[in-house]
């Protein structure tokens, strides 16, 4: 945020700055301070006080009077002559200069039309325009190397900045000025020109993207200007108000821009203003949200400007695949297999690409070394198509080095190249296609997905990869290859067309070129649907796409959530509305099933319901619902770690205490379905080799059972049952997952785990916790005791370490059995119910059962066992003895008795 | 509190500011034309005639010159590509110095403007016949 201000601003010996003294000072002129810029010491040399403002403003109107009456005398005059002139007998007589000097009165007036005319011109010239346009505005790149050589020659001397600034940003300085007089302020300070932007047309624009309301700031912003020093007239620029002036010009100007618009100042002035960032950060407006908004506003500004002198460039290139030095041939066969990419810049078909200026850069380089061939590589998504996309409109521009100039940039379908099926056809039609890029001579190549070549997919004989080196090596071709970092280290990286490309590393966009990338291309996503974006929309979408979508690089996938939200908005609310942040966590939601909505009051009450919930379906085991139901409401509210699993837990216990029935209520209470968790029986991952079962044996392109699971669905549950079975090389790869969030899997792609809850099950250490709980142990001691002695032989302690909870389940008390009892019986209530039947069961024949299957070192297990035999195949006896129908009702009794009450007689 | 902004302190110097940028404004009439107008009318057919040498590609031309057309490079093409270039190019030369002489003539024309017209201007009014007319039109 503060970025501008290790711009160090230089203060005049002679008056300090000092506002008042500054004015008569002779050794600054009246500036006071500057800023070191390419154009020299920038200053606002300009006197902003009410004089200057009356002056300016009365010009402007007086001008408009007195070129409004010109015009008409001069209109007027001419309208005389020709009335006059037609109504000659003989107007043969015009064509004698007899006629246009002999003093005919019509004619004289003619005359001083023309004379009032040059007038005009010479008025219209010097008195209209208001503003000038800056120095760097439509220069090439090698102007500007120019320009920057000869930096140093300007420093020396003083550059006012004001005339550059245009009518609309000296407005907003005029109106900084009346604001602090209306106030009784003795200085404008940078406060009071944010104030002023603020209120102005474009600080408007700002306000709705930003989803300001202009009355909610309006009053804590007055207080910050209120704090500013009070006092009678006149009113001055402060110091910081002069050195914002000159860092929007050089802000202006680092930007390319044509003049200094309310966005600068608007950018550097919040910039230079703490208090005001403060303000705004407490209002909900942080720093990097408002400096973002007003990158985008004036980005929107600067790409027309862009555009219109692209257009102008643009005439001059070529409409045809000839050059304009005539030495190109006709490419048919190429044509046919090709896109030129040039021509389609040219036509306008390709939008600026926004950023990437290192990786251009690196291209060009690259391009004039001389070893001239480059190859981009970069994940799917991360903008290498942009990357050539941005070189096209550069040749287009001829805004190129040499080796580019009047050159064409053509786009090989490769595909369609090496479809011919038969390997010998492809290689022929290849060569072809080479020798009309040879002969041609004007063309540089793209070639999308290089890998293609060396029969990547395709998996057979088709290699043209050694063709396309063994041409490269002849020098007579230019190309620009694409592919991905896995291709390259698999099908290139170690063969002889490695060695004759040049690696550019394209990596994907962070978060805040992201949000540039939405910015720049918002634009047309927003025409299309006849939506607007708000700047909340763009930033979930680049913070939730890095986050929580993993198929694709950014920018790509946050454009894509961009773009689906637009839909998504313009047909839930029609036309002309704005995109939010809760659209584009929708679309977010649906795409990966995580809820990155903001929470929903019925979705918080279930969170706070969750342990109840969980207690209806796991008896007992407090400690264990209540570790879960916690992990998740901080995961929901945002509260843990970004970077490892939602949580890591280990439950330990006895088998049949409810370990696994608690990750299946948790799985069908929060995440939507029983069936919503990934589940490994670890006692199949028992040897080495099974690793590759869990991530994918390398190169297969299937992926392993786990990274597979997750991949698809990253919101989910995974369980690790019997966990000390599996080998010990498969809990070295989790300790990965446990740490650090993810996981790599045998091709090679990175698996995000940070969405996931890991639970492993383990009755390891099972005598020990049911002889200590027979001894009335409390559960902590147990845990301590597990985790020091019992389970030391069959965990390390540094994967034991990353369990954010080890649960010991403790063993079924009688009464537990009978809850349980008591919920498998409700379970067969609600099955006979589905038939039509009721059911329900004595106290007593509830407790037998219970007391029947209670065993301490089994848990529940037993107790299904004997509901199963005595109560469902009793059950069953009856149905198929047709003893029961419908509607009637049925008895357990003590005993295992089942009494039918048949229901009455119709 | 209320601050009342002194109109009359500013009127005056305002006033005095104006009728000097008017009329000093008729002043620099002339010499603006003939300087900073003159130049930049200068600087303009310069610029003009730079975008048409562009867009003729001279230098493109000349540079290939011995280089094929159509990638013909056989002795035939190039012979006759040499000869085709060399044509085109004087075709191309004397339309850049025909379009130099239209853009001189139009800064030859703003020079002259002005004085012509009041030039013009200042001889019908010095004949008798044009006050005559006046007081008859006036009746």
């Amino acid at each position: 945020m503060q970025e501008n201000q290790t711009i160090e601003a230089i203060v005049c010996k002679g008056c300090g700055g000092e506002p008042r003294l500054s004015a008569q000072c002779k050794l600054c002129g009246g500036a006071g301070i500057g800023v070191a810029g390419t154009d020299g010491f920038l200053v606002w040399e300009e006197r902003v006080d009410e004089f200057m403002i009356a002056l300016r403003k009365a010009r402007r109107q007086i001008n408009a009077f007195f070129h409004l009456g010109l015009l008409a005398v001069v209109l007027v005059f001419l309208v005389l002559f020709a009335w006059q002139a037609n109504r000659l007998e003989d107007l043969g007589e015009l064509q004698t200069l007899a006629f246009w000097v002999s003093g005919y009165w019509y004619v004289t007036l003619f005359w001083f039309a023309c004379f009032f005319g040059t007038f005009l011109v010479f008025r219209l010239s010097e008195y209209s325009v208001e503003s000038k346009a800056l120095p760097n505005w439509g220069k090439t790149h090698r102007q500007l190397e120019h320009e920057e050589k000869i930096a140093e020659k300007k420093a020396g001397f003083r550059f006012d900045v004001a005339p550059y600034f245009s009518v609309t940003a000296r407005d907003v300085v005029e109106s900084a000025y009346n604001l602090a007089k209306k106030l009784q302020r003795t200085e404008v300070t940078p406060q009071t020109l944010f104030a002023a932007a603020l209120a102005s047309p474009s600080g408007g624009v700002f306000m709705v993207r930003l989803g300001m309301q202009f009355d909610k700031v309006k009053e804590p912003i007055t207080n910050v200007l209120l704090a500013d020093d009070a006092g009678n007239p006149p009113v001055h620029l402060s110091r910081d108000a002069k050195k914002v002036l000159a860092l929007a010009y050089a802000d202006a100007r680092a930007n390319q821009r044509r003049h200094v618009e309310v966005m600068e100042i608007f950018l550097q002035a919040f910039k230079n203003s703490p208090k005001i960032q403060d303000v705004l950060d407490q209002l909900g407006f942080p720093p990097e949200h408002v400096v973002h908004v007003g990158e985008w506003i004036r980005l929107r500004s600067k790409l027309k400007e862009d555009h219109d002198r692209f257009q102008a460039l643009a005439a001059l290139k070529p409409k045809s695949t000839m050059n304009r030095a005539m030495t190109a041939q006709q490419t048919s066969l190429l044509d046919r297999f090709s896109e030129d990419l040039t021509l389609m810049a040219r036509n306008g078909y390709i939008a600026p690409a926004v950023g990437r200026q290192k990786e251009l850069a690196e291209m060009l380089r690259g391009i004039e070394s001389g070893r001239r061939s480059l190859v981009l590589v970069g994940e799917p998504g991360s903008g290498k198509t942009a990357l050539v996309e941005e070189l096209a409109r550069m040749m287009v521009e001829e805004n190129v080095p040499p080796e580019l100039f009047d050159r064409r940039l053509v786009s090989v379908n490769i595909a369609q190249v090496v479809a011919a099926g038969d390997p010998g056809m492809a290689a022929e039609r290849f060569l072809s296609l080479m020798h009309e890029v040879g002969v041609s001579g004007n063309i540089v190549l793209v070639m999308n997905n290089i890998e293609s070549l060396t029969g990547a997919g395709l998996g057979g004989p088709m290699d043209l990869a050694e063709m396309l080196a063994s041409e490269l090596d002849k020098g007579y071709l230019l190309a620009i290859c694409t592919t991905t970092p896995q291709a390259w280290t698999r099908y290139i990286e170690r063969r002889s067309l490695a060695n004759k490309l040049i690696k550019i590393n394209i990596p994907e966009t962070d978060y805040e070129d992201t949000i540039k990338v939405l910015m720049a291309r918002s634009g047309l996503i927003e025409y299309d649907n006849k939506v607007f974006f708000s700047y909340a929309a763009l930033d979930k979408a680049a913070a939730l796409s890095e986050r929580f979508v993993h198929e694709k690089a950014s920018p790509e996938r946050a454009l894509d959530i961009i773009r689906e939200a637009a839909v998504l908005a313009r047909k839930s609310r029609g036309k002309k509305t704005f995109v939010t942040a809760d659209d584009v966590a929708k679309v977010v939601h649906e795409k990966t099933n995580i809820p990155v909505e903001s929470m929903t009051t019925s979705e918080a009450s279930k969170l706070m319901n969750l342990e109840q919930k969980l207690h209806e379906r796991v008896i007992g085991q407090e400690e264990a619902v209540q570790a879960v139901s916690r992990a998740l409401k901080r995961s929901r509210a945002e509260l843990r770690e970004g970077k490892r699993p939602i949580a890591n837990f280990l439950f330990l216990g006895p088998t049949g205490v409810g370990k696994t029935e608690l990750t299946k209520a948790l799985a069908a209470e929060y995440f939507g379905s029983e069936e919503a968790m990934v589940r490994l029986d670890m006692s199949e991952y028992q040897d080495k080799a099974s690793v590759y079962r869990v991530i994918g044996a390398p190169g297969d392109d299937r992926g392993g059972l786990l990274t597979e699971a997750v991949r698809n669905k990253p919101y989910t549950i995974v369980l690790l049952d019997e966990l000390e079975k599996a080998h010990p090389d498969i809990l070295t790869l989790f300790l990965q997952v446990m740490d650090d969030g993810r996981l790599t899997d045998g091709v090679g792609r990175t698996v995000d785990f940070t969405n996931v809850m890991l639970i492993a099950t383990s009755n390891a250490g099972t005598p020990f916790i049911q002889a200590e709980v027979t001894k009335n142990t409390p559960l902590e001691q147990i845990k301590r005791g597990l985790l020091e002695n019992e389970l030391k032989g069959i965990f390390r302690p540094e994967f034991l370490n990353r369990f954010d909870g080890v649960i010991v389940f403790r063993p079924l008390t009688m009464d537990d059995v009978t809850q349980i009892a008591w919920l498998m019986i409700n379970g067969i209530t609600r099955r006979l119910a589905e038939k039509g039947m009721n059911f329900r069961a004595e106290d007593s024949a509830v407790e037998e059962l219970a007391k029947e299957g209670f065993d301490p070192l089994y848990g529940a297990r037993p107790l299904r066992r004997v509901i199963q035999e005595k109560v469902d195949t009793a059950l069953a006896d009856l149905m198929l003895q047709g003893k029961v129908g419908r509607k009637d009702t049925l008895i357990l009794e003590p005993g295992g008795n089942i009494r039918v009450e048949k229901a009455p007689e119709l | 509190m209320c601050y009342n902004i002194d109109v009359n302190s500013h009127l005056k110097p305002l006033g005095k500011y104006l009728l000097i940028d008017l009329l000093g404004s008729i002043a620099w009439f002339p010499v603006w034309w003939y300087t900073v107008g003159l130049k930049r009318q200068a600087v303009k057919a310069v610029r003009a005639l730079e975008y048409r040498y562009q867009a003729y590609g001279f230098r493109i031309w000349i540079r290939n010159f011995f280089v094929p057309m159509y990638g013909q490079y056989d002795f035939g093409g190039r012979a006759i590509s040499i000869l085709m270039r060399f044509v085109v190019l004087i075709g191309r030369g004397i339309a850049l110095v025909v379009e130099g002489l239209v853009l001189s003539l139009g800064v030859a024309v703003w020079a002259a403007a002005p004085t012509l017209f009041l030039v013009f201007a200042l001889t019908n009014l010095s004949k008798g016949l044009f006050m005559e007319q006046v007081k008859f039109l006036l009746g």
